[in-house]
């Protein structure tokens, strides 16, 4: 390729923030690689399921795209391809594209979702992938991913904030928890993103606002819906005495079947991913969001008033962080506002939030893939957040360049 | 009272209540003491020449029946709820779980549908609230505005009024009254783009609309011819498109002819633009066949 001739290889090491660094890399066109991959680890080095799923689902939405593992899938080689999105007769069909994860998968389906939201406005074509198989878990989960309703309720809506609002939908076709171990769920979510754009409207977010009211869904997942109702009663009665207009919304649903793989019964099937959950998304007066998602561990054992006080408590401490964003949502507002036209957007961020280890380390890898550092400073007000400039790149959606 | 025989006499009013009101009076004297029963007839005439006074010994009797209760029930093992809990404000907390619910109702759909929900249906609910709350403000706004409107209107056909003025109304109101309404409805349907007057006639016979047609064209001549005699330049007269002589043909109809009742017939022009000019006419203007 002629690319490997002008940019070498960036080189990263370990396993941690893979996905940001392949998102990275395939919106700024540099090929990377990643060694070191769980080296340490006698038992299962390399790559782990996830990981492994979530390459197949980046060769899926572009083209062009090259991977290379190592013998034993400790050292990867990526080199990125132009973002298709979900065109026709590059695995899609009918404009969907099917997306299996396999059984042993840990994570929640968010640790696809938000990449793959991160991509899909600088894809070609629009973005329509269903999540399928029986390693869906779309709700919280205990490796730290957010459950499917918070990246609905969160996450979606800040893409606004970069005028990317039209056609945007995330379908939850069937709801799953954690299986047994926290490995696999049954779950069904179709992820349709079909607005694209050159390059993504520059963001002054200065005022965090004030919290005027939160929102929540409740899950239970192949359990009674009497838990919803505990889980709901006892967030309320934590959060009512902040904000009145609080209303969580219940959402019951039968646990999933899944095939149990028997050589000896082959049409045998189990029920996989009970649970509940609930995820809170609390809505300042200037449109900013915080969220808090807590879920039963997949052992069980957990009272539902439990999680529904552990959900409402998390949610005041991420409020209490203060800035504009929320942990969860810094990464993606941050590599947006790098992508963006070659203009400086401000965020303005608790200090909390800027000085945990995950933000430093997106901004040496946007440091490393070529652009600019952070600006930060003093908010200058009594709250004592930090302002972060951020220059965009304003390369853009190159899909849309050409066409 | 002297026993009246024969028919009843119809009992009036005054005497009803005069009646009830000595009984009454009489009661009173048997149980309470004089004193109290005086001013009673104070406060009765009191009342009758002013508001009547508050029903406080009403009230002093339920407090007394109340307390009865208590004793009761103090004479019984039960112990009763303590009159201190009576104030604890759970009420108040019900009812504004329960509007809760119900304002949500119509948000949910927006909350819990596939797309990701945006804060429209929040601005929207306020906007209907502080609707009403302005009205109260000012009311006589809108109906500044509503006389505003109509006086609009007035000024826009105050010529209708003029024109009518010696037969109809001669005071010119700002509601429009009878045919004067009708014609001021029409004229501003038709600044709105009405394609036609509200008034003018859509069926009658052929002749009449053939004589209506003739007399306005007969109208318009003369009132042209005048103004050319005069020396006026007038607007352009708009000529009525007459019928083309190639008419637009039908997609599957037949390229030449007319086809009626089953056959194509063709006329001796067409004949002739078949043929290639019937004669020597056609031969000397060269016209090619259409074939």
């Amino acid at each position: 390729m002629t690319d490997e001739r002008t940019q070498p290889l960036l080189k990263f090491t370990g396993q941690k923030y893979l996905t940001h660094r392949l998102v990275l890399s395939t919106l700024t066109g540099r090929p990377i690689r990643i060694s070191q991959i769980r080296s340490s680890s006698p038992t299962n080095p390399g790559l782990a399921p996830h990981e492994v799923s979530f390459l197949r689902l980046l060769e899926s939405i572009t083209n062009g795209s090259t991977i290379e593992f190592s013998y034993t899938g400790t050292t990867l080689v990526y080199r990125p391809g132009l973002i298709t999105g979900s065109a026709d007769g590059l695995g899609a069909s009918g404009g969907v594209l099917r997306h299996e994860l396999p059984a042993g998968c840990t994570r929640g389906i968010s640790y696809f979702l938000i990449p793959l939201c991160l991509l899909a406005p600088f894809s070609k074509a629009q973005v329509n992938v269903i999540f399928h198989g029986p390693g869906v878990i779309t709700s919280a989960t205990p490796t730290g991913d957010v459950s499917v309703d918070t990246v609905r309720t969160a996450i979606l809506p800040l893409f606004a904030q970069f005028s990317i609002e039209r056609n945007i939908e995330l379908r939850i076709l069937k709801r799953s928890c954690a299986g047994p171990g926290g490995k696999g769920g049954g779950g069904e979510v179709q992820m349709v993103f079909g607005h694209q754009v050159r390059l993504p409207k520059t963001l002054h977010l200065m005022n965090p606002g004030r919290v005027k009211r939160i929102r929540g869904v409740a899950y239970a997942i192949g359990v009674a819906g009497a838990n919803n109702a505990r889980m709901i009663d006892t967030a309320r009665g934590v959060l009512n005495k902040f904000v009145p207009d609080t209303y969580i919304f219940s959402d019951v649903s039968s646990a999933p079947f899944i095939s149990t793989n028997d050589r000896s019964n082959p049409g045998a099937k189990k029920k996989i991913g009970i649970g509940f959950g609930l995820s809170l998304v609390a809505e300042s007066s200037t449109g900013c969001l915080y969220s808090a998602d807590v879920v039963c561990p997949p052992s069980g054992g957990v009272p539902p008033e439990e999680i529904g006080k552990q959900a409402a408590y998390q949610l005041l401490e991420i409020i209490s962080k203060g800035g504009c964003v929320s942990s969860i949502a810094a990464p993606t507002m941050l590599t947006l506002m790098a992508m963006g036209s070659e203009d400086v957007g401000r965020l303005q961020m608790g200090r909390d939030v800027i000085g945990s280890e995950e933000m430093i380390e997106l901004g040496r890898d946007l440091n490393a893939f070529g652009g600019s550092g952070w600006g930060l400073r003093d908010a200058g007000d009594e709250s004592g957040d930090i302002v972060v400039s951020v220059v965009g790149r304003g390369v853009g959606n190159v899909g849309r360049k050409i066409a | 009272m002297a026993p009246t025989l024969g028919k009843r006499k119809r009992i009036t009013r005054e005497r009803l209540e005069q009646s009830s009101r000595s009984s009454s009076a009489s009661r009173s004297a048997s149980e309470q003491s004089d004193g109290e029963d005086i001013q009673n007839i104070f406060q009765r005439a009191f009342e009758a020449k002013f508001k009547p006074l508050g029903v406080e010994p009403k009230k002093r009797k339920i407090e007394e029946v109340v307390e009865n209760e208590e004793d009761l029930e103090e004479e019984s093992d039960w112990s009763g709820i303590n009159s201190e809990e009576d104030n604890v404000e759970v009420v108040e907390y019900s009812n504004g779980r329960n509007t809760g619910e119900k304002a949500s109702r119509t948000e949910m759909k927006a909350f819990m549908s596939s797309k990701p929900p945006t804060s429209q249906s929040q601005t929207r609910s306020l906007a209907t609230k502080a609707k009403p709350a302005e009205d109260e403000d000012d009311a006589t706004e809108t109906t500044h505005l509503k006389n505003d409107l109509a006086l609009q209107r007035l000024l826009r056909d105050s010529h209708l009024l003029s024109s009518t003025s010696t037969s109809g109304s001669n005071t010119p109101t700002l509601n429009a009254t009878g045919a004067q309404r009708h014609k001021s409805t029409d004229l501003h349907l038709l600044s709105l783009g009405a394609k036609s007057s509200i008034h003018t006639q859509k069926n009658m016979p052929m002749s009449h609309r053939k004589g209506i047609a003739a007399k306005n064209k007969q109208r318009e001549e003369r009132r042209r011819a005048e103004a050319r005699e005069n020396g006026v330049i007038l607007e352009k007269a708009i000529k009525v498109k007459r019928f083309t002589k190639e008419r637009e043909r039908g997609v599957g109809g037949p390229g030449v002819g007319k086809f009626r009742g089953g056959t194509l017939t063709l006329s001796k022009r067409d004949v002739a633009d078949i043929t290639g000019g019937g004669g020597e006419k056609g031969r000397s203007k060269g016209k090619k066949g259409r074939r």
